[in-house]
């Protein structure tokens, strides 16, 4: 009886073991990325952003992709070039039948934003992101690693950016004044979108002007996820965005402050609903500090040049 | 040979060793309570038992730069620089260690995460000289006055508070320093240079260099006396004595890289130093922005944000780890301060705290964490304090006995 139930164990983990190169969905839970340490065919990467937190304990095997190198460009404000970006995932070994499974630190803000950079790519359908991030695996207790893993380089030749996923200004402006049918989500905090504040505590204020794009919903990140930091269920999401009249009907574009946190909820729309969803990285820092545009400033915060 | 077991033990007072094991174990018990279960909490509850060992092996092992240094400058005594010694060579291992698991490679555009290794410059000399001189105006370097505070020492406080003044004059000098001289030099990693192979070799030679002319520079030490391994000369060894110089050095370089292997390497001015800046941020006395200094590597110093942060952790332990060590070994004696030790004790304090600011660091932050990590700034920081040091000795030596002349 009990041989039995161990025999039929084994084969459950065997069969979810094997089953790992194929489709696994947006996301992954944490037991199934510990079944798939050492699946080959799974590549995972911490995308964090505090210094020193890959190197002093990450997921076994898992590569640091560098937030401020390796997914943006370092000198001019945009993200990785295509000939670096395919350079990165050449030395880690990714191949077009590799499993990509992404996850960080900061509510896996960052590594949010990385999985929208490999779908720019062309590679969404290979990536799935953590969820919960390294905050619920930590909780968990589950192992981490302090060596820097290194694999057999791979030849991959990535696709050109897919510019459908990416909102310009020019995009936004067009949907802020009417003439492009589209929703935009704010993401920040009610404070930041009201204009009462320029950036969150603790953060340099970095626009000269406060407030939201004209016609903007707020909805802030947070309320995507559980308290252990896991989106909520897809029909708990679909409630959610339907509360602003946001149901895939139209053309949605996510912005926050710099783009990282507004890539969270734009992996929900996107990749968790399928809604037609684009992210505007150049966010508040971008449009709050360009010349002659729309603005809502509902607090009627000035700026005084401190 | 029993008389001096007697006569040397007979300090021991119960009642502070009590005292001392309850002080220690609060601090398990405070550590333990830390922990929350995530990793903020976890490197929060780390920092606090790291200072408590550093600070039991300062206060064990006499492990201060200055009297170290001191000692062998005026006596040719060479136990406790020959204890600096083993403490950079052995950090200097073990910190490489490290860096094959992180780093396997030193590749050109990366540092390893958080070491210390700052840009090296002429003003990275004169601040290193600065702080060599406070040393020797004030008796002790930063660290060194942590662990007197916990012996009560009279000089320490006005040392500390020297040296936070100091602190603000380095904020109020750093953006003119930064744009003129620092940000025009880079920080040398040796690594990049040599490799971690050349840098090992490097070091441990130069180390060794300067170990065979403080032994051929020392005078004859009294061969030490074989005794039997009871459980009360073991217990003297352990508790009361001085630890040796190897074992000293050994714990030191072991510390100094479990701190950087689990939370960030050693340094013991960056709380100092938070708590100038956000003191004179909050009352108006410095520029907002202290241009390049969060792009650069060392004990940087940020307004404060949470009431206990690492390194103000590390720092408490560190200063409570000694008060325990020496109570058990009859070495906490407060007395009050003399007009001197206070003079002494403010202006070198100003001096070093001006160089920390200014250098990044101090004996402990740069020279220490620095040379470990195979940074330049580290020698840069050992050669001009060592000058700094020197001067200041005979400096002292020569106001002092003016009156007397």
């Amino acid at each position: 009886m009990y041989l039995g139930a161990l025999a039929g164990g084994v084969v459950v983990a065997f069969a979810l073991a094997s089953a790992a190169s194929a489709q696994t969905g947006p996301l992954v839970t944490a037991d199934w990325l510990r079944e798939n340490l050492d699946n080959p065919d799974v590549r995972i990467f911490e995308v964090s952003v505090d210094t020193g937190v890959y190197e002093r304990g990450h997921i076994p095997g898992a590569v640091h992709l560098n937030w401020h190198t390796d997914l943006v460009d370092p000198v001019q404000r945009d993200i990785a070039s295509k000939e670096d970006f395919q350079e990165t995932l050449r030395a880690a070994g990714v191949t077009p039948e590799t499993t990509i499974a992404l996850y960080g630190d900061n509510n896996n803000w960052f590594a949010a934003w990385g999985a929208w950079v490999f779908d720019v790519y062309g590679l969404g359908d290979q990536v799935a992101m953590l969820d919960g991030g390294r905050k619920l695996w930590e909780a968990r207790g589950l192992p981490l690693d302090t060596e820097t893993p290194s694999y057999q380089a791979s030849s991959i030749e990535i696709a050109d950016r897919n510019t459908a996923l990416r909102a310009r200004l020019s995009d936004v402006l067009d949907a802020a004044e009417g003439r492009a049918d589209a929703h935009l989500v704010d993401i920040r905090s009610p404070d930041e979108y009201s204009g009462k504040i320029f950036a969150p505590e603790g953060v340099k204020e970095l626009s000269v002007r406060a407030g939201h794009v004209p016609g903007a919903e707020n909805v802030p990140w947070s309320k995507a996820v559980n308290e252990d930091g896991t989106y909520k269920s897809p029909d708990e999401l679909k409630a959610l965005y339907a509360e602003v009249g946001i149901d895939g009907s139209k053309p949605i574009i996510t912005y926050c402050r710099i783009g990282e946190r507004s890539s969270h909820t734009w992996f929900a729309l996107k990749r968790i609903l399928g809604y037609d969803a684009r992210n505007y990285d150049g966010s508040w820092t971008e449009y709050g500090n360009s010349v002659g545009v729309p603005v809502v400033n509902l607090a009627g915060t000035v700026w005084t040049g401190k | 040979m029993t008389e001096i077991v007697a006569t040397r033990t007979a300090g021991v007072s119960p009642s502070r060793v009590l005292i001392g094991a309850a002080v220690l174990f609060g601090l398990g018990v405070w550590a333990w309570m830390l922990y929350g279960g995530d990793g903020a909490s976890r490197a929060l509850s780390f920092s606090l038992i790291a200072g408590v060992a550093f600070g039991i092996v300062l206060q064990r092992g006499r492990f201060c730069f200055f009297c170290n240094f001191r000692d062998f400058w005026n006596e040719r005594d060479p136990r406790g620089v020959l204890s600096i010694l083993v403490a950079l060579a052995v950090g200097l291992v073990l910190y490489h260690v490290v860096f094959l698991a992180w780093m396997p490679v030193p590749a050109p555009d990366r540092l390893p995460p958080g070491a210390h290794i700052g840009p090296v410059s002429p003003v990275l000399a004169l601040a290193a000289f600065a702080f060599g001189l406070g040393m020797a105006i004030s008796n002790s370097c930063i660290s060194a006055h942590l662990y007197r505070l916990g012996e009560g020492s009279a000089t320490a406080p006005f040392a500390l508070i020297g040296a936070a003044a100091g602190f603000v004059i380095g904020f109020a000098t750093w953006n003119p320093l930064f744009l003129s001289v620092i940000s025009e030099w880079p920080a040398t990693w040796l690594p990049h240079r040599l490799g971690y192979t050349g840098t090992v070799a490097i070091s441990l030679a130069a180390l060794g260099l300067l170990t065979i002319l403080v032994l051929g520079l020392a005078c004859v030490q009294p061969a030490s006396r074989a005794e039997p391994q009871t459980l009360v000369n073991v217990g003297r060894r352990v508790f009361i004595e001085r630890w040796p110089a190897a074992i000293t050095g050994i714990a030191v370089g072991v510390i100094s890289m479990v701190a950087y292997f689990r939370v960030a390497p050693l340094g013991v001015t960056a709380e100092l130093g938070s708590l100038a800046r956000t003191a004179a941020s909050g009352a108006g006395f410095l520029p907002e922005t202290l241009y390049g200094l969060d792009g650069l590597r060392g004990c940087a110093t940020a307004v404060k944000q949470a009431i206990f942060s690492d390194n103000g952790l590390f720092v408490i332990g560190l200063v409570l780890g000694s008060f325990s060590a020496a109570l058990v070994a009859g070495q906490f004696a407060p007395t009050p301060p003399t007009r001197s030790q206070i003079a002494r004790g403010l202006v070198g304090g100003v001096l070093m705290g001006w160089g920390a600011m200014i250098a990044l660091g101090c004996t402990v932050g740069v020279l220490l964490s620095g040379i470990h990590a195979g940074a330049l700034a580290g020698w840069v920081f050992l050669v001009f304090c060592v000058v700094g040091t020197a001067v200041g000795i005979e400096l002292v030596r020569r106001l002092t006995k003016a009156p007397a002349s």
